[in-house]
């Protein structure tokens, strides 16, 4: 054996180690993190969850949400306007208008004081500009601070929906912005889709409000309440009846679910479950006046604008409070939940969602890999059948082809999907394609009269750019996948150009090796079995 | 064993009759893309609800129609997975008003029709998850660990439910009551609760994708992108690779023939366009090159002998010598995504025949497109008075040894 050539094996041997010991490494550190029983995990368990699997292959729900910034726009409107009204009382203003789009506008009449005006449109409102005329000035944000307000609101929406995600106890969770108003989130492994939908999207603003007077209908109510100070709320339907019954309620809420420092699920009265609050410092002072000063009347807790309950003022209330509807278990366990970890900024629209439930995935599994192993094993079957001893040369450089492949999905934590199943078997197909050029000239050779080891070198430098050629030209179209498409694509995508990556080192330089390793020692052979 | 030694066919004599099969064979794709007015997408580009459910028995197609076109949801398309399970049903509902959870809807619709008796007390362990499940355990308490020191009882019985869950998906759907008996490593008492407060609903859910008008617009401009820009790279790498107008051109028009008959043939076979066939298509692109360059890379190292050869000789030539090496290869690749047609399940099935009609046009069309438009080009340019012979590439392979014979006998001795 030439020194070189101990060199060469000497580095493949190396490489097969690493690549042996790597998977198996990170296989014991997956497994560990997962493990719950006793004991530690197994060689199996370390060998099973090497490769981190897609939710295709693992069972999950994958969903595309987009938070509609308008809302969060219009609550810092409605936030201005109040802050306007009440700063500027003395100017002598005009009524408030009711709000269009994401302006507003307050009335003048020649007593207002227009000099106080601007100063306070000035001193408090800075991201607001005005215009004057047509008997009123009219407030719209700046470009600027409404791109804040926006850019806040998802920001917001991105930590809220992580917040509840981490109490719902998903493992390894995936909450992330996407682009400018988009989410994307994966949960692995969840298969209560509709649970996990309902739990996110619940925007979970609460209310509580003074009643003015119901339950009533609506007709009623409208014909007796019609002004700004009031709005009309319907109320949660009791289960059994179709009779819709609303409230006319304080447009001002006494406490929001801002004011609220905890929340859990509690048991009411007759086995019923419900849901307790408790408020912060700052709420309990509001909620104790509120309620000091009302003794008697009614208080409507109201949730995503629909009253839960509409229970009587008994007493002063300062710390906390009781939501009582007509809850399950769950529901009352994921009010709960959604409360403590906050309203979101504003309202979510699923634009994209996928579920994979558990048996697909496993399916999906024990069908990629069975096909994957039969059409490996006719590869090298074809192989072996047409290239005699150099076949199982091919073979051997393919098998390590696949080995370093698991073994660089592994280490590169790279994400395995269905179509990755699929192109890990496409790059087996493909990278016999190295071995077949090389065997292809190596038989030109020979058939032209070179000696054997002759015949050897040429056949692998003269494919050499051949084979470059075949490569980058299936790696430029799957860089291009790459950019495109959900997990699964891309699963395959990097599957794909890492495997064919690899094949260049497994089916040039190992075969090559091989090959001197079988001829190279001899000084005379007579034939190339190929 | 060598199945094509020194062949000499003459593939460049059937040039033209092969030009108007490529013609034939893209008319026919039209002609069914025409009939259908328009490609047939999947959700993924075109927006909608696709569920995929798996029954005890056969489905009955035309009752759960029945049973969904009450629900008002629009035009409901059902389908048995005919080739890969025989009792999935693949449901896809059209594009809804904002807001609406179609997933939920549909399966609440159509268990309430399956099923005869339902119990709003009992859950419905085919369809509920891990969650709900493990949330009622620890609830009931079957096994009695609350208040036992070191045992969390939500975590006890989140493991049992997950037991549970497993076990269904071994079996597919629990088909009665007596199937939670078969779950190992559970305790007689959860089984018991569960027989006694669950009922098997007549399905689970295998997927259910639901894609919004925006992200289906947004993903098929991704699409088509990816396309035109992995076509873009192609043409840049050959003209990189070959310095050469025809080559570039043959190539190109090689790789545009070979995605147009694919799809075409996709239509025609009444499949539908969706991400992974797209990703099948992107990868059909780089195959169809990879193919065409090692025909071009034979012909461009026959050119730089010093004998004066017609075009179409050394161009006959090279197919003849890489033949033995473009059907064994495409024999490896077809090997591999037969079985992953027959056996890949259905996600791969339309993945896997896309490539396998690609890999078939791509083999003919690196012969009888590529190589044929290089020597048509070259034809015309002589009837021209001008000879067209591509430029020495810059990039050369390693010369290990001086330049040997080819494998020809009459170049034998040179």
């Amino acid at each position: 054996m030439g020194k070189k050539l101990r060199w060469r094996v000497l580095l493949i041997v190396l490489v097969i180690v690493g690549a042996v010991a790597g998977y198996v490494f990170t296989g014991y550190q997956h497994a560990k993190k997962e493990w719950t029983g006793p004991g530690g995990p197994t060689l199996r368990d370390a060998l099973k969850k090497a490769i981190k699997l897609g939710l295709d292959l693992r069972g999950g729900i994958h969903l595309v949400l987009q938070v509609n910034t308008a809302d969060a726009v219009k609550a810092e409107r409605d936030d201005a306007a109040e802050t306007l009204e009440r700063e500027a009382k003395d100017a002598g203003l005009g009524p408030l208008e009711l709000p269009t789009d994401f302006s507003f506008a307050v009335a003048v009449t020649p007593q207002t004081d227009q000099a106080r005006l601007e100063d306070v449109a000035k001193r408090f409102l800075p991201d607001w500009t005005y215009s004057t005329g047509g008997g009123k000035w009219t407030f719209t944000p700046k470009d600027a601070s409404r791109r804040v307000i926006e850019d806040n609101a998802v920001a917001q929406a991105v930590e809220t929906i992580r917040n509840r995600v981490d109490e719902f106890g998903v493992a390894e969770p995936l909450i992330a912005r996407q682009g400018k108003d988009r989410i994307l989130v994966q949960l692995p492994g969840i298969d209560d889709p509709k649970r996990v939908k309902d739990l996110i999207k619940n925007t979970a603003f609460l209310e509580l409000s003074l009643v003015e007077s119901g339950p009533s209908t609506e007709e009623a109510l409208k014909a007796q309440f019609s002004g700004d100070q009031h709005k009309i709320v319907e109320a949660k339907t009791v289960a059994g009846t179709r009779e819709r019954t609303f409230y006319a309620v304080k447009r001002q809420a006494v406490i929001t679910g801002r004011d609220l420092k905890n929340a859990r699920p509690s048991q009411g009265q007759f086995g019923s479950h419900s849901v307790s609050f408790f408020l912060t410092a700052a709420g309990s002072q509001k909620f104790g006046t509120a309620t000091g000063a009302n003794i008697g009347k009614q208080l409507a807790i109201i949730l995503d604008n629909r009253v839960q309950s509409a229970p009587n003022i008994k007493d002063r209330i300062t710390e906390q409070g009781v939501i009582e509807g007509s809850f399950t278990a769950e529901e009352a366990n994921d009010l709960a939940l959604v409360l403590r970890a906050g309203a979101l900024p504003a309202g979510l629209t699923y634009l994209e969602e996928r579920t994979v439930g558990p048996s697909l995935g496993l399916d999906s599994i024990k069908k990629g890999i069975t096909a994957s192993v039969v059409g490996a094993i006719l590869v090298f079957v074809a192989i072996a059948l047409y290239y005699r001893r150099a076949g199982w040369n091919a073979i051997f450089a393919l098998i390590l082809n696949a080995l370093f492949l698991a073994a660089a999905m592994a280490l590169f934590e790279a994400t395995l999907t269905l179509p990755g199943i699929a192109g890990f078997i496409l790059t087996i197909g493909m990278a016999v394609d190295s071995n077949v050029l090389v065997f292809e000239r190596i038989r030109e050779e020979l058939r032209a009269g070179r000696a054997p080891k002759a015949a050897i070198e040429n056949g692998f430098s003269k494919a050499w750019s051949t084979i470059i050629d075949t490569h980058a030209t299936v790696v430029i179209s799957a860089l291009f996948l790459l950019q495109f498409g959900t997990g699964p694509v891309k699963g395959f995508a990097v599957t794909l150009i890492i495997g064919l990556l690899i094949s260049m080192f497994t089916a040039v330089f190992v075969s090559h090796t091989v090959f001197e390793l079988e001829y190279g020692r001899r000084q005379h052979i007579d034939t190339v079995s190929i | 064993m060598e199945l094509f030694r020194q062949t000499n066919i003459d593939f460049l004599k059937y040039k033209w009759w092969a030009i108007g099969l490529s013609w034939a064979l893209i008319a026919l794709g039209l002609f069914a893309v025409f009939v259908q007015k328009g490609l047939k997408f999947g959700i993924d580009f075109s927006g909608g609800t696709a569920i995929a459910i798996r029954l005890a028995e056969r489905p009955d197609i035309d009752k759960m129609r029945g049973i969904l076109d009450g629900a008002g949801l629009g035009e409901i398309g059902i389908q048995r997975y005919e080739e890969t399970e025989k009792n999935s049903v693949l449901i896809r509902v059209q594009q809804q008003a904002e807001g609406r959870d179609v997933t939920t809807e549909v399966l609440r619709v159509l268990r309430q029709g399956l099923q005869a008796e339902t119990d709003p007390n009992k859950i419905d362990i085919n369809t509920e998850g891990r969650a709900t499940l493990g949330a009622r355990l620890a609830a009931a308490d079957p096994d009695s660990v609350a208040g036992k020191p070191d045992v969390n009882p939500a975590d006890y019985y989140a493991q049992a439910a997950e037991r549970v869950i497993d076990r269904r998906s071994e079996l597919g759907l629990f088909r009665s009551p007596a199937d939670v008996d078969s779950v190992a490593d559970v305790s007689d008492a959860v089984k018991a609760w569960i027989k006694a407060n669950t009922v098997t609903g007549p399905f689970v859910l295998l997927s259910a994708e639901n894609v919004g008008p925006q992200v289906g617009a947004d993903l098929q401009k991704k699409a088509l992108q990816a396309i035109i820009w992995s076509t873009v790279g192609m043409l840049v790498y050959i003209a990189f690779r070959f310095r050469s107008i025809p080559f570039g051109v043959g190539a190109i028009v090689a790789l545009v023939h070979d995605t147009l008959i694919t799809i075409g043939l996709l239509a025609l076979l009444g499949r539908e366009l969706n991400l992974v066939v797209v990703a099948a298509l992107l990868t059909l692109i780089g195959y169809s090159v990879n193919d065409t360059v090692v025909v071009y890379d034979r012909v461009r190292e026959n050119l730089k002998t010093p004998k004066k050869e017609p075009l179409e000789v050394v161009v006959n030539r090279s197919i003849n010598q890489t033949l033995s090496r473009t059907i064994l290869t495409a024999g490896a690749t077809f090997l591999v995504v037969v079985a992953l047609y027959f056996l890949g399940g259905e996600v791969l099935n339309t993945f896997a025949l896309t490539l396998i009609i690609g890999i078939l046009i791509g083999t003919y069309s690196s012969i009888y497109v590529a190589a044929a438009i290089v020597v048509i080009w070259n034809d015309f340019k002589k009837r021209r008075k001008l000879a067209v012979v591509p430029a020495p590439a810059k990039v050369e392979p390693p010369p290990a040894q001086p330049v040997a014979p080819q494998g020809k006998k009459k170049q034998k001795g040179r």
